[in-house]
């Protein structure tokens, strides 16, 4: 074939506009799944196996660093390219059904896999996995108490939860704390802190009150990061002996390494309704993608096999409990230390003394407090 | 044929033109609309009425923009003390083995800047590798030497060192040595050479290092998170959080805008003292 110089040009040029084809041009999504997600759902314990079961399909995952952070590649247009997502409750519910970000879930399908799940979702079925209109949007699985860690070796758990979040206040913790600056996360417990509910309007003496929390804990902080780790190990190497924000989540890394002297803490008393504790439970949804793989359904189906649910639970990084650890098929294959680093023999009492993470009713007032008198 | 040749030159510049365009214009200005958004809307198809800005101006965002701009500042300041000796030494004196100096400081960039921080972490921390041995041999231990100011500029002037350096020491390697040697022979005390014939004669080279330490310096990030423990809020986490957990992206884009204009009229201010066509040779 004789190639002129123009012709080849042409051809590259013309090669080079399909590829700008929207996917829709091309094929039908059936053989590619691709999920946004939480880390653990992207390992290869998690995802190798659901590729034995679809040789044929391309299945990626990513992981992000933080929900809003999702969210916004949902927002910014990425809703074509994702088919699930998986984020703390309060998200789907407050900000993804209501933007049509993501889209129900078949019911009769997965609605009998509550009934296996621990008594905390199973009876009832985990009402924030559903719209106010009682539509399923999304799935349970980790889950985890997250108010405060503390060194017990400096402070005891007695104590820490005796005290509560007022701890972090004592003039004698000044210097004494890091914050994890997990800034959602911090305005719920700064709120908290100042006895106010964060999940209902505050007035203005409410907004004053929780300023003033916020300036007295920045000013009294020895770092804040929004690394994990680096807190861990401040926490570990005795540079600060507590910090503000943080929960299983944060502790279990550091306790399976040995350290069962960092712990998560849940108050016993608090504001709302006498409870000052918080809990997350993720919830994997269907992303509304006018290209949606089918495969998506299946792989929220695949995730409640035993194997798979330990796999997630204890994927690299953070160890959490999942909710399915009610079957006594999922609960046997965590062994002693395992249960211990995600601190098993008080979860009961922890949760009980938690309420659910929520949408925070005032997130922009508090959320300019907080940046303001984090500046100052 | 004169008016055929920068018909020619525009023609083989569009391609480079289009490409600039696109990707680095555009951005901009997209970041420059959204910053004139209502707040917390997600799309451009909205009336501007750049309340973002007033949010930026009242909100006391100046102490951001002043740490992020007086650290890069002080880190810019302190690199070329640091990095004339070396510079010039790379220049002027060290012969092959600059290659070897070369090298290495290249070397360092290879690997990622939160993996090197957070080696400073590991050596700073209290019960690190400093901290540690003074304890394991005196007895006496003392508290970490991070989560302040000094450190994060220490931070800084690490990460971005390569990039006063290599420029410095171009710029020096243009000053001409005759020129030193007649200054000599004139009677010119070592004093009076520094601050007549070389800083002068190297300022091309002194302009584009100060400009591109000082531009990355004003806009990192990573260094105050780590090594700082955010001991004081730079602009660009401030940028970080209105986009992530504010969920605002108007305030986010009036808050790059600042930077940008600020760092950028600095830095066009700079281009055009620094003459380049000589320090590339071309003149």
């Amino acid at each position: 074939m004789n190639l002129t110089r123009r012709a080849f040009t042409a051809g590259l040029g013309a090669a080079g506009a399909t590829s700008l084809l929207p996917r829709a041009a091309r094929a039908a999504r059936e053989t590619e799944l691709n999920i946004l997600c939480w880390e653990g759902y992207n390992t290869d314990d998690v995802l190798g196996p659901f590729r034995d079961l679809h040789p044929g399909a391309t299945v990626r995952a990513e992981s992000g660093t933080s929900d809003p952070d999702m969210i916004n590649k949902l927002r910014a247009g990425e809703v074509n390219v994702w088919d699930l997502i998986n984020l703390n409750q309060p998200w789907a519910r407050g900000q993804l059904l209501p933007e049509g970000l993501i889209k129900p879930l078949n019911k009769e399908r997965f609605l009998p896999y509550f009934e296996k799940m621990a008594p905390e979702f199973s009876d009832p079925a985990y009402p924030l996995a559903f719209s106010p209109e009682g539509e399923l949007i999304g799935m349970p699985q980790r889950y985890g108490p997250f108010s405060f860690v503390v060194n017990t070796d400096k402070i005891s758990k007695e104590m820490a939860e005796d005290e509560g979040w007022k701890i972090f206040l004592d003039p004698a913790m000044a210097g004494r704390y890091g914050i994890l600056t997990y800034d959602n996360w911090n305005l719920i417990h700064m709120c908290l802190t100042g006895d106010l509910n964060p999940f209902e309007p505050l007035d203005e003496a409410g907004f004053a009150e929780f300023d003033e929390v916020a300036k007295t804990l920045f000013k009294g902080a020895k770092l804040m990061t929004d690394d994990l780790v680096a807190m861990n190990t401040a926490l570990i190497n005795g540079e600060i002996d507590a910090y503000f924000t943080g929960g299983t989540y944060t502790a279990s890394p550091a306790r399976l390494d040995g350290l069962t002297n960092v712990r998560a803490v849940t108050p016993k008393s608090g504001p709302i309704g006498g409870k000052g504790g918080v809990v997350w439970i993720e919830l994997t949804s269907v992303v509304n993608n006018p290209q949606g793989s089918p495969l998506a359904e299946d792989f929220l189906e695949f995730v409640q096999k035993p194997e798979i649910c330990k796999a997630v639970g204890f994927a690299e990084g953070t160890y959490n409990p999942v909710a399915q650890m009610g079957d006594p098929e999922v609960f046997k294959l965590w062994d002693a230390d395992e249960l211990d680093a995600i601190q098993w023999d008080t979860l009961e009492e922890e949760m009980a003394n938690s309420v659910e993470y929520d949408v925070v009713a005032d997130y922009d007032k508090l959320m300019e407090l907080y940046t303001a008198a984090r500046r100052s | 044929m004169q008016r055929r040749d920068r018909q020619l030159g525009a023609l083989y510049a569009l391609p480079l033109g289009v490409f600039l365009a696109l990707a680095f214009l555009a951005p901009i200005l997209l970041v420059a609309a959204f910053s004139t958004m209502p707040a917390k809307v997600f799309s451009l198809a909205n009336l501007p009425d750049f309340s973002a800005y007033y949010t930026v101006l009242t909100q006391g965002y100046w102490k951001s923009v002043m740490w992020s701009l007086g650290m890069a500042l002080a880190a810019t300041a302190i690199l070329f003390v640091i990095c004339w000796p070396l510079a010039y030494g790379m220049a002027k004196v060290f012969g092959r083995f600059s290659l070897v100096l070369t090298i290495g400081v290249v070397m360092t960039l290879f690997v990622s800047e939160n993996i090197r921080l957070f080696g400073w972490v590991l050596t700073l921390m209290k019960g690190g590798l400093i901290e540690g041995y003074v304890r394991h041999w005196t007895g006496a231990g003392f508290d970490g030497l991070l989560y302040n100011v000094p450190i994060i500029v220490f931070g800084l002037c690490y990460v971005y060192l390569p990039f006063m350096l290599f420029p410095l020491a171009q710029g020096i390697a243009m000053v001409p040595d005759d020129a030193r040697q007649a200054a000599y022979d004139l009677g010119a005390t070592r004093w009076q050479i520094l601050r007549e014939i070389e800083l002068p004669l190297a300022m091309p080279g002194i302009l584009v290092g100060s400009l591109l330490t000082f531009v990355l310096a004003a806009g990192a990030i990573a260094e105050t998170k780590l090594l700082g423990g955010q001991a004081v809020i730079v602009i660009a986490e401030e940028v970080e959080t209105a986009f992530t957990y504010g969920q605002n992206w108007p305030l986010g884009a009036a808050l790059a805008m600042v930077l940008i204009a600020i760092v950028g009229g600095i830095a066009i201010w700079g281009i055009g003292k620094a003459d380049l066509d000589r320090m590339m040779g071309r003149r």
